[in-house]
């Protein structure tokens, strides 16, 4: 099927350049050219080989809290403890703020609007928003355009959104678990890919990115752009563009599996002649491997690392397409594969169809399983989420914030260190500081609880408050900006306790809080350019 | 007979291409119009034999069809043909009905365009003309699963309530090893097409050539006119080519003491013919009426033949009514018979169908009951404390 791809912030351009080089490679062409990329940051686009100059729209660039310039780092810096932030990413353009995302385009609609008009949504079959859901453009901008395209658009829009992996910070499991509360309902599927399923080793997630993007690039345009090689051949049971949106139909979260065989079919060849020389063979298997391989191949594809690790039996639809020499599929195979979905998933709703690809000496199975809701790696996220929240809530009590903070390995190192820091640093800091964490808690559970829209805005009080949390509870990101943002907000309190966390974290990330504790700006000298030092000093003036 | 045919969906379209190629290959002229329909464009280009412009893409402009088929929803399927009725109604316009006896609506009952649309289409034919209106129509096997099940079951029942006749095709019993997604289900369709066409073909020349034995198209109708479902049997024999010049005259010196081995070989070959595969496995007792037709040469076809496997045909049905007539083909190699079993009442296949798509019936309905919450369960925490950005 034909489709637009919008990657949108850091992470969803990078996958979305992933994509278009995908559609060389494989000879698919299944965009036509309609992509479009969004950031906040130009830095963003460097990446981007295969992403047209003029699809590339940067947005935000007049907007007081955006940042355009790349901070630049430390060498240190990337040995600290938190290897795998991108630093890059959430440093420049919103700073890893979603709520400041969503508020920048929300504000750029028109320069959204005039860019959508290079693409034509009649001429595809569905539209696909590529986004980092952790990040701040990934998660806010994002969820902006989604909300436009779906009022001007009448093709479904789904969401090909990554989650952060579990050694990314606490703010981005935050970030991601509230984007996927406002994408999946705004979307007709969201496709997630689960980064910590994805990282193939403890290298730097920075380091993997190419990689996994492309295991992700090939299974997604496996799906979704079988057929759209050229010159297509007619398929007796081909996967239509109806036979995906259907399967996708039903929404909620979407995962795909995939394997393939070789044919091999040299050796195949030889020992087939060999064995019918010496009167081994006594059926007729010249052309079409066995059913059972192919049967294996679909069961395969369905146990395989699934983009999103899910339990299957909770899917609600399915959808499978073989791609392959028609020649060499067995239709037993073909339909005992399909027959065995149905067994594996407890579902009916199981369309299948083939790709023939003449030439290809692989046969490869994609599988799509829809509206999975058995997803432990998303209760994880959450609750990570929710425990930032709180841990936010209760920061001052530094004993309770250890215990409910501690939840994923990586994290929890970080967490606690950080929560000792904090309490080192308390004592040797204002002790204004605590009652101002305090009143801001208390604001913000209100307002979470009343499930308020967090519009990013800096000048109401409730608002700001909301802000500071996300800002806050994920603050061990590299978030030297974000004071800027606390701190021009004109409630000095707020201010004053986002950049007391920050503090902190510079404290940790330099993996000595003991030592530094005693000096803040100190800190933040080490960690981050000189801007910090400013707002800083001046936060520090007001609250004192 | 003479017909008019109209292919909805793949496997309909794909059945009629080879009932043209069938009769095109054996000089029959059975298919006055051909028409096919389809949800899918891409779908809508694979017959051969079906001229360009009797090729109706419909749902182009449905929201959830456009021109790249239904998805399998038999409801989008109705869906898309109700709207667009007066386009179908329209491409009718150059079929000169007169010219045939019955029309002929060919449809797989396990996708969504074939189960959904046909009904429709089948509906607006009868509204709109006299003559009969027969459906054939393709049963998903058990592998194809639980959904295709469901839309045959339901289709089956709308097909058999409109039409005049319905003659059943199971996949299931098709079925054969070796074969890949390439051949699919040519195969099938051309066996398919051999013995639907070899039946209906049957008086298509109504001056020339008609032998005091030879079968009339309204012998055909008569036996289909009970309604209900349909299986045929078929059987072919191969034979001397009559241009084989010093053969046949050989043969033909010997025809009176061949003749108690041709009586024989006639009633071998309806045996065979009933006791074959059939197009939809049926009890053969269960049949209201029944009718054989003989095509090949007429000097092959012999009297006696003829009259014991006519009686042979009424014990193993138990019914009085079957009727046996030729078809004469001088030129053809071969000697078929076809069996029509009309309106059999014991087809198990039908009845595994239908609880394939009880059971499939109650997975979607518990599945739709949940899907809602379960997302909103799946996206939220526990004590919703994660807000939307938007």
């Amino acid at each position: 099927m034909k489709l637009a791809l919008f990657g949108v912030g850091n992470a969803g351009t990078r996958l979305l350049d992933q994509l278009i080089l995908a559609e060389d490679t494989t000879g698919r062409n299944f965009t036509d050219g309609h992509v479009l990329a969004f950031n906040t940051a130009p830095a963003a686009f460097e990446a981007a080989t295969a992403i047209p100059e003029d699809r590339q729209v940067l947005i935000g660039d007049t907007h007081p809290e955006v940042t355009h310039e790349l901070v630049s780092f430390d060498p240190d810096d990337d040995t600290t403890a938190e290897p795998d932030t991108p630093t890059d990413a959430d440093s420049a353009g919103v700073d890893g703020d979603p709520n400041l995302g969503a508020t920048v385009a929300s504000d750029e609609l028109p320069e959204i609007r005039r860019s959508l008009d290079l693409v034509d949504d009649t001429e595809v079959d569905a539209a696909v928003v590529i986004a980092g859901l952790g990040g701040g453009t990934g998660a806010g901008a994002s969820s902006v355009l989604l909300e436009e395209l779906q009022s001007v658009y009448e093709i479904p829009i789904y969401v090909l959104g990554v989650l952060p992996a579990a050694s990314e910070s606490d703010r981005r499991a935050l970030t991601a678990a509230r984007a996927v509360r406002t994408l999946v309902p705004l979307a007709d599927a969201v496709l997630p890919v689960d980064n910590e399923a994805w990282r193939r080793n403890i290298d730097p997630l920075d380091d993997q990115y190419e990689t996994i993007n492309e295991d992700i690039a090939t299974r997604f345009v496996s799906l979704f752009a079988a057929g759209e090689a050229d010159p297509a051949s007619v398929s007796e049971m081909r996967i239509d563009p109806a036979d995906v949106r259907r399967t996708l139909g039903v929404g909620g979260l979407a995962t795909i599996g995939y394997a393939t065989v070789d044919l091999d079919t040299e050796n195949r060849g030889f020992l087939y002649r060999l064995k019918r020389l010496l009167g081994l063979v006594d059926e007729e298997p010249s052309g079409p491997t066995d059913a059972a391989t192919i049967k294996q191949l679909v069961g395969r594809a369905l146990g395989s690392k699934l983009t999103l690790p899910c339990e299957i039996t909770s899917a609600d639809r399915v959808l499978l397409i073989l791609s392959g020499p028609p020649s060499a599929i067995s239709r037993k195979g073909f339909e005992t594969g399909r027959y065995l979905l149905e067994d594996e998933t407890g579902t009916v709703e199981v369309l299948a169809g083939d790709e023939p690809v003449p030439d290809a000496d692989t046969i490869t199975a994609t599988v799509l399983l829809s509206n999975v809701t058995d997803v432990p790696r998303l209760s994880t996220i959450q609750q990570r989420a929710v425990d930032a929240l709180s841990a936010f809530d209760d920061e001052s009590p530094a004993t309770q914030s250890t215990g409910e903070t501690g939840f994923e390995f990586d994290a929890e190192t970080d967490d606690s260190t950080e929560t000792t820091a904090h309490a080192a640093d308390s004592d040797v800091a204002d002790g204004d500081d605590e009652t101002a964490d305090d009143e801001t808690a208390d604001e913000t559970t209100g307002e979470a609880t009343a499930g308020d829209e967090a519009t990013g805005g800096t000048t109401a009080d409730g608002a700001t408050a909301d802000d500071v949390t996300d800002d806050d509870t994920t603050a061990e990101t590299d978030t030297a900006v974000d004071d800027d943002a606390a701190s021009t907000s004109d409630t000095a309190t707020n201010g004053d306790g986002v950049v007391d966390d920050v503090a902190d974290t510079d404290h940790t990330s330099d993996g000595d809080p003991e030592t530094q504790a005693d000096d803040n700006s100190e800190a933040d000298d080490t960690d981050a350019d000189d801007e910090p030092l400013i707002p800083d000093a001046e936060t520090s003036d007001g609250s004192a | 007979m003479k017909l008019a045919t109209i292919g909805v969906g793949n496997a309909g379209s794909k059945v009629i291409d080879r009932m043209v190629e069938f009769e095109q290959a054996t000089g029959r002229d059975l298919c006055r119009h051909t028409l096919v329909i389809n949800t899918a464009r891409t779908d809508l280009a694979k017959p051969k034999h079906v001229p360009e412009d009797r090729r109706l893409l419909i749902g182009e402009t449905h929201k959830k069809a456009k021109g790249h088929g239904v998805g399998g929803d038999a409801a989008v399927g109705a869906e898309v043909a109700q709207t667009e009725i007066d386009e179908i109604r329209r491409i009718f316009d150059d079929v000169e009905i007169h010219e045939v006896d019955a029309i002929l609506v060919a449809a797989g009952l396990g996708g969504g365009t074939g189960s959904g649309a046909a009904p429709v289409v089948i509906e607006e034919l009868q509204k709109m003309y006299d003559e009969p209106v027969y459906g054939l129509g393709m049963l998903p096997g058990k592998y194809e699963g639980g959904r295709p099940a469901l839309n045959a079951a339901r289709s089956l029942q709308s097909f058999v309530n409109k039409v005049d006749n319905f003659i059943a095709f199971d996949n299931d019993a098709w079925r054969s090893r070796g074969q890949t997604i390439e051949e699919g289900y040519e195969e099938m369709n051309r066996e398919l097409a051999t013995r639907i066409v070899t039946l209906l073909a049957a008086g298509e020349v109504d001056e020339s050539e008609v032998g005091e034995n030879a079968m009339d198209s309204s012998d055909i109708m008569r036996t289909l006119e009970v309604g209900g479902v349909s299986s045929i049997g078929y059987a072919s024999t191969g034979v001397d080519t009559p241009d084989d010049g010093l053969l046949s005259r050989f043969s033909e010196a010997e025809v009176s003491e061949m003749e108690s081995t041709d009586a024989a070989k006639i009633k071998g070959l309806v045996r065979r013919a009933v006791n074959s595969r059939l197009t939809v496995p049926c009890d053969v007792a269960s049949a209201d009426r029944a009718l054989i037709i003989f095509a090949g040469p007429s000097s092959e076809i012999s009297r006696k033949g003829v009259e014991s496997a006519r009686d042979w045909l009424e014990q193993e049905t138990e019914t009085v009514d079957v009727l046996a007539g030729d078809d004469p083909r001088p030129n053809s190699e071969t000697l078929a018979a076809a069996v029509l079993l009309s309106n059999v009442t014991e087809t198990p296949r039908i009845k595994e169908i239908q609880d394939q798509a009880v059971d499939a019936q109650n997975t979607i309905e518990q599945q739709e009951a949940v899907r809602e919450e379960e997302i909103e369960s799946l996206i939220t925490d526990d004590n919703n404390d994660l807000d939307p950005i938007v």
